[in-house]
């Protein structure tokens, strides 16, 4: 049931020209849940999750976002785009989306970065989006760095902001675009704790990883991908202990 | 529009055209046989060497094309030994203005661009010369100079295409190049419009025409250049 | 301050007209510029071909050439549209209003280029981290990437505004009375044309100073948030 999900998408097609590199995919998520999606590269799992935003506009599906059906019309490219700007818009603003390489804006320091979207988008005022701003840099621990720019500091420390970024908008869905492939082995570690936190603490979220042994202990559920398609799907201790699929068998050997 | 204005006048602003190219490529070569010395002295650490040029081009590029043409015009005529000189008959020709204006207009511009290629060349280049035993001389007859050459085409190109441009203000001082023979024009018709847009359009076919020229001579000189795509 | 025989205050009137000149035609020309850069980048055919036959047509015609069109072609212009609503005055446009729209023009075209340039430098995720908090595509353009694009633009623009400093000398071929001007006439009462060219140069000079050191001072403001 499409309404009394967090998400659910139907039927997700994505094609570049004549290279089909999504070729329907079906997705629900409900509260709490915590959905890895892992494959390897070129499985189409990234173009998946920028799809669910629009960033990527898919080229046939469905999406459902807390039970409201975002409107799509076809465009010039013969794509799905939304066909109601300000729909999207406000369904952006409940989905969280946090970016392989951060994105944080440099011109702004680390809270301007944070209230850009509470003042901005959600039109609260400037004191309360800067104390809850505060409160949450404080739960990632930066809050005494809340005035530098981002080419300040480290990279993990700009993925613990860019999270923040995304949690001062209260959204019902984090999206996690490979979150630590960009990282520094050391400083992977700080970013996945942050993670486990929001995962502890009920928050419904997609995360697009390579880093297994975190899938395997963090979600509920994990999907593979394989050339556009789902292979596997079920809990994490099928998928990665007894995957029915010979190809999903093989790609966790091969990066156990 | 009066289309007939611009077919009665056209062979006299192609005239007039004639000129501008004159001007354009007689101080163009001056500008960068003076460019030369200016740019490699430029390009010297050794303050002794730097500091005039430096002035030089500062100043050329940090006032009005249109002061130095007066300087050159009006300004010397001031002084009663240029009066008197070898050179007055010259000196009180616009056109041989116009020409000295332009020449240390743009022999600062070219040295300055000469500058940064020079500064471009990689050092392993020249490390590479060193270690063969070249001198400071030959290394930048051999080495430097032809691969200063190379890199600045392009930009040389651009300078081409202003100084064609600046050279309208030759008009200012009764010239007849492309602009003052328009200017002629219309003070005999009274139709700005039409004489001034097919100055513009003639304007724009020679900067097309010394465009792909910088394009075939650029094609040339990095024939070594060989393009893997 | 400076005396110069007397002419000293004239020159110095004059530099203030030129200061005005350049200022105003710089206001014009950024926003020319910004709307030209947008429409080149536009999906729409008739905006990016517009703007593109813009800058190419401006940027291959004598700067002086522009003076003279903008000022003897619009009166002209304004006259023969005057004509058909039956006035038939003479009507001119003066001179200051002539330099600023064919300063604009020209300084637009060239820092058009520009702008395109650093909008371009700016990566795609800039703006996608803008879409994602739902930032609709103008308020992502005001706040995200016009911000960015002035870093980057700001050494490009610097350079062009020398130009169009030197350029507004120009103005006084159509009669405006800017330090060129006024040193002209300073020249025909003294008959003595290098002392007073002299001195103009050495006031552009000066002006071409300050605005190099303001250059500097706003890049190093800028670069707070720079690179590392």
């Amino acid at each position: 049931m499409p309404e009394n999900s967090v998400i659910c998408l139907k039927n997700i097609h994505k094609s570049f020209g004549d290279l089909k590199v999504l070729k329907g995919i079906d997705l629900q998520a409900h509260e709490h849940d915590v959905i890895s999606i892992i494959g390897s590269s070129g499985s189409g799992k990234s173009t998946f999750l920028r799809c669910i935003n629009l960033l990527e506009t898919p080229t046939e599906g469905e999406i459902w976002i807390t039970g409201e059906k975002l409107k799509l019309a076809r465009n010039k490219k013969g794509d799905l785009d939304a066909s109601d700007p300000r729909q999207l818009a406000a369904m952006r603003a409940r989905v969280g989306f946090v970016f392989q390489n951060f994105n944080l804006w440099p011109h702004k320091t680390l809270l301007e970065n944070i209230i850009e979207g509470p003042t901005q988008v959600l039109g609260k005022s400037k004191d309360e989006a800067i104390a809850y701003a505060e409160q949450l840099l404080r739960r990632v621990g930066l809050e005494e760095r809340k005035d530098f720019y981002p080419s300040q500091i480290s990279g993990g420390q700009q993925q613990r902001v860019a999270i923040t970024r995304t949690l001062a908008m209260d959204p019902q869905l984090i999206l996690f675009d490979e979150p630590t492939s960009a990282l520094d082995p050391e400083l992977v570690g700080e970013v996945l704790g942050v993670m486990r936190d929001l995962a502890g603490e009920g928050r419904t979220m997609l995360i697009v990883t390579h880093e297994m042994q975190f899938a395997r202990e963090v979600s509920n559920k994990v999907m593979f991908l394989h050339q556009g398609q789902v292979e596997e799907f079920g809990h994490p201790d099928q998928v990665f202990g007894n995957p029915t699929s010979e190809r999903c068998r093989e790609f966790i050997s091969s990066v156990y | 529009m009066d289309f007939n204005v611009i077919i009665q006048y056209f062979p006299r602003l192609l005239e007039g055209a004639m000129t501008t190219l004159e001007l354009v490529v007689v101080s163009g070569l001056i500008g960068s046989l003076l460019a030369l010395p200016l740019g490699l002295a430029r390009h010297s650490h050794r303050p002794w060497l730097y500091a005039l040029p430096y002035a030089y081009i500062f100043f050329f590029r940090g006032t009005p094309l249109l002061v130095q043409i007066f300087l050159v015009y009006y300004g010397l005529a001031q002084f009663e030994f240029v009066r008197e000189s070898a050179l007055w008959p010259y000196l009180r020709e616009p056109y041989w203005c116009a020409i000295i204006a332009f020449s240390l207009n743009t022999a600062a511009y070219t040295a300055e661009i000469l500058r940064g290629a020079l500064g471009n060349v990689p050092r392993g280049e020249i490390e590479a010369a060193k270690t063969i035993g070249m001198r400071r001389v030959m290394l930048y007859r051999r080495i430097m100079l032809p691969r200063a050459f190379g890199m600045i085409m392009p930009a040389y190109g651009n300078e081409v295409i202003l100084m064609l441009k600046s050279s309208a203000l030759a008009s200012t001082i009764t010239l007849l190049d492309l602009t003052g023979t328009a200017r002629t024009i219309i003070a005999r018709t009274y139709t700005p419009i039409e004489i001034f847009l097919a100055a513009g359009f003639i304007y724009l076919m020679l900067s097309l025409i010394i465009i792909q020229f910088f394009r075939f001579l650029e094609k040339r000189s990095n024939r070594h250049l060989v393009s893997t795509r | 301050m400076f005396d110069l025989k007397g002419f000293g205050d004239q020159l110095l009137a004059g530099t203030m007209v030129t200061i005005e000149l350049a200022l105003a035609s710089l206001v014009v020309g950024l926003c020319l510029a910004i709307l030209a850069a947008t429409a080149r980048l536009s999906d729409n055919w008739f905006a990016r071909n517009i703007a593109l036959a813009y800058t190419s047509v401006i940027r291959g015609i004598p700067e002086l050439l522009t003076v003279l069109i903008i000022y003897f072609g619009s009166a002209t212009a304004i006259m023969a549209v005057a004509r058909l609503f039956g006035y038939d005055e003479y009507i001119e446009i003066s001179p200051f209003v002539a330099g600023v729209i064919a300063l604009g023009l020209t300084f637009g075209a060239y820092a058009s280029e520009v702008f395109r340039g650093a909008i371009i430098a700016i990566p795609k995720g800039q703006r996608e981290a803008g879409l994602t908090i739902g930032m609709s595509p103008l308020k992502i353009f005001w706040r995200i990437t016009l911000p960015q694009v002035w870093r980057l633009a700001l050494p490009g623009l610097g350079n062009l505004f020398l130009v169009l400093l030197k350029d507004t000398a120009l103005i006084s071929v159509v009669g405006l009375h800017d330090l060129m001007r006024k040193t002209t006439e300073a020249v025909s009462y003294s008959k003595e044309p290098f002392l007073f060219y002299s001195a103009a140069a050495f006031i552009y000079l000066a002006l071409t100073i300050l605005t190099m050191v303001f250059i500097h001072f706003m890049e190093k403001r800028n670069s707070r948030w720079g690179d590392k």
